[in-house]
């Protein structure tokens, strides 16, 4: 069996270097974006099991990112994992209506994410 | 004397007067007593005319009708009575007594008409006037009779003699009645005319004239102050009524003006709805035009449903009419307005007397943007606080769970937490003093001292997070700085954050430098780095309150908290100096502080 492929998008340096650890030693492989377009760019390359993204980012953000890879990808099912806080409630609703898309509330614990990723991969 | 002249007149003109009154009395019972006669005459030449010869003449039984009708007259008016033939002779007679039938011959139309003449008086006597007619009974051939008045003599008015006496007298009695009240008024003028006379006199009797002329003005200024008194008494009361309504003018002018002048838009409802009054303030707040609102009802005018809600329900009266109640809109015409509208019932006298309903515009538009200010601000600061926290609380997983032998990772991790843990404690140590500033409780203790050390100090500072981000650091001195009057502790925190943003904000290889001069009568001092620079349309807005320059396209360290520049410039003008930019985008920016020398004194001190 492949590796499974997550595609991490952040702007924040602390961030995704410490995701990236904790899911490479969880046996992921990972790819790190730093933006929208970074994120397009690698999905072109690869299409990953699932994309986790964060919503304010410089460039394009992640609400522009996560409809556009869906209706890029619409033959791909993968899941997407959106990292909000609950200072942006608002910022939900857009999310609600993609297909196969949930949050990620922060702070975001490693563990948690690597549990809630184990999870998934479980009962795909 | 004049007073007596017209006396005689009075007389005079009441005997006329009753003269003509009784004159016209007598004429009139003349008239009707001439008529009286004219209507007896013709009803009895009428009566007899048709009554058979033999009753009238005396030939028959008992006595004749002429003789019962004489015994029966009621006055002495009748004076004859006869039948006479065609020929003109006498049938039958009777007369009263001293008269007699004359012996005038009938007229011709007598046989087919009845007729009156008047028949002239004779030695003494009075007139008479016949009446005559043809009798209707024809058995002794064609007959007339003829009957003969006395005319009315004005000795019969003998019996009315007592009334138009009392009449005169009544009229003539008048006359001292009229004569008093014209003397009672003309007293006034009769001695001013006394006066007059006198002063004529006086050319003659020389030595009494300055005692009457001083007499004839005293009274002549007696007559006016009588008179212009009486024209007072009538003037007042009218000045009163004037005055009354020159007062309720002038309040009401006043009450409006109030109206007017307060800081709140006003407008007044009548019972029915419609608007009666509406204060110039209201223009702005609503952005309609006051004309538009005059004398219109709500739903003509009011573009905001919140406000048309409310005012309707106190037209239909569904309210409880005793209390205000308040609504917070935005004015439909006017942008970026917040206004609160207070409707309250108008009554008086414990709800006996409504006026409608009133009306209380306020511009909330300060307050609203403070609340959202103050809500703005906990978000931010909630979002600036976590972001770190969330840094934190992700290294410090991490490093629980790191291998024991990765070294590289634990000092990493390390080193991140204790970088968040700075940022976090500048920020909370910012935010600190912003809210000493903003509430006044930072009073700067200002002494006079040379800037050397300070500027060393902060120099030293920064030096080491300078060089963690390969960056040149310089300071820049002469040799002899002059003094100024500051708060060290308050002036090293502006000048903290002018570097720590110079550092931030620079690229890898670039410099900063710290750098002060002497100008006129000013110190200057200078952060200069190389870092990305700030655009036009950011310069102005730099130094507002969380204001973050907006980052797109530059891959920098994490942004700062947008307090740095704000804390700094708050700073620098509470030391009556300022703070200018001067910034190229990409090339680097320049924060200039200008602090006024301070003059020379004994006694500085060098710090």
């Amino acid at each position: 069996m492949t590796q499974r492929y997550i595609l991490l998008v952040d702007d924040e340096p602390h961030v995704t270097r410490v995701l990236r650890l904790a899911l490479e030693k969880a046996g992921y492989a990972v790819t790190v974006a730093h933006d929208g377009h970074e994120a397009l760019a690698c999905m072109a390359q690869r299409v990953p099991d699932v994309l986790i993204s964060d919503i304010q980012m410089d460039g394009m953000d992640g609400r522009t990112l996560c409809p556009l890879a869906r209706s890029t990808y619409p033959d791909h099912d993968f899941l997407i994992l959106v990292m909000t806080s609950m200072t942006a409630l608002e910022e939900r609703n857009w999310a609600r209506e993609l297909r196969n898309t949930e949050f990620l509330e922060k702070p975001l614990s490693p563990r948690q994410l690597v549990a809630r990723l184990a999870k998934h991969f479980a009962t795909a | 004397m004049k007073l007596n002249r017209i006396g005689i007149v009075l007389i005079a003109s009441a005997l006329g007067v009753i003269v003509l009154v009784v004159g016209l009395l007598i004429v009139r019972q003349q008239d009707s007593r001439a008529a009286e006669v004219r209507a007896k005459g013709v009803a009895l030449t009428r009566s007899l005319s048709n009554v058979p010869v033999k009753l009238i003449d005396g030939s028959g039984p008992g006595l004749s009708m002429l003789n019962t009708l004489f015994a029966y007259q009621d006055n002495g008016d009748l004076a004859y009575a006869a039948i006479l033939d065609a020929n003109g002779r006498t049938l039958g007679d009777v007369a009263g007594r001293g008269t007699f039938v004359p012996a005038a011959p009938l007229p011709a139309d007598a046989a087919t008409t009845f007729g009156q003449r008047t028949l002239p008086a004779r030695d003494g006597a009075r007139g008479l006037i016949e009446f005559y007619g043809p009798l209707a009974d024809r058995s002794q051939g064609q007959a007339f009779v003829r009957v003969g008045f006395h005319q009315p003599g004005y000795a019969v008015l003998a019996r009315d003699v007592s009334f138009l006496a009392l009449l005169a007298l009544m009229m003539f009695l008048l006359v001292p009645l009229v004569y008093v009240v014209i003397k009672r008024e003309m007293a006034p003028l009769d001695e001013l005319g006394r006066q007059l006379r006198q002063l004529g006199d006086a050319d003659i009797v020389r030595q009494d004239s300055a005692h009457d002329v001083r007499e004839l003005v005293g009274n002549m200024q007696a007559y006016l102050r009588f008179a212009s008194s009486r024209i007072a008494q009538l003037e007042h009361g009218s000045l009163n009524a004037t005055a009354d309504n020159h007062v309720l003018q002038y309040g009401s002018k006043k009450l409006t003006a109030a109206l007017q002048s307060l800081p709140d838009g006003l407008l007044m409802l009548a019972p029915g709805g419609l608007v009666t009054f509406a204060s110039d303030k209201v223009e702005p707040l609503l952005g309609i035009a006051v004309d538009d609102i005059l004398e219109q009802p709500v739903d003509a005018w009011c573009r905001d449903p919140a406000l048309r809600t409310l005012l309707g329900r106190y037209a239909n009266g569904q309210r409880d009419t005793l209390h205000a109640h308040s609504v917070d809109f935005t004015p439909a015409n006017v942008e970026g307005k917040y206004l609160s509208a207070t409707v309250q019932p108008l009554a008086a006298a414990h709800g006996a007397m409504a006026f409608g309903t009133l009306v209380v515009l306020r511009d909330v538009t300060r307050e609203q943007l403070a609340r959202q200010a103050g809500n703005d601000f906990v978000a931010h600061v909630s979002h600036e606080l976590k972001s770190p926290l969330n840094v934190i609380g992700m290294y410090a997983e991490t490093l629980a769970d790191a291998d024991a032998g990765d070294e590289t990772l634990r000092v990493e991790s390390l080193n991140v937490i204790q970088d968040e843990i700075e940022r976090m404690n500048a920020l909370v140590g910012n935010l600190l003093n912003v809210s000493k500033l903003e509430t006044g409780s930072m009073s700067p203790e200002r002494n006079r001292v040379r800037l050397d050390d300070l500027l060393r100090d902060a120099y030293d500072h920064a030096l080491p997070r300078a060089e963690g981000k390969q960056l040149r650091v310089s300071l820049d001195l002469p040799r002899e700085l002059e003094a100024v009057a500051i708060d060290k502790d308050l002036f090293r925190i502006a000048l903290n954050n002018l570097l720590t943003n110079a550092i931030k904000y620079n690229r890898p290889g670039g410099s900063v430098t710290l750098a002060a001069r002497n100008e006129d009568h000013e110190i200057v001092i200078s952060v200069r780095d190389t870092g990305i620079g700030i655009a036009a349309a950011d310069r102005e807005r730099v130094f507002d309150k969380f204001y973050r320059v907006s980052e797109a396209g530059a891959k920098v360290a994490r942004g700062g908290h947008g307090l740095g520049l704000y804390l700094a410039a708050q700073i620098v003008e509470l030391h009556h100096g300022r703070i200018v930019l001067d910034s190229e985008p990409g090339t680097g920016s320049t924060f200039s502080i200008h602090l006024k020398i301070a003059p020379a004194a004994t006694g500085v001190v060098t710090l």
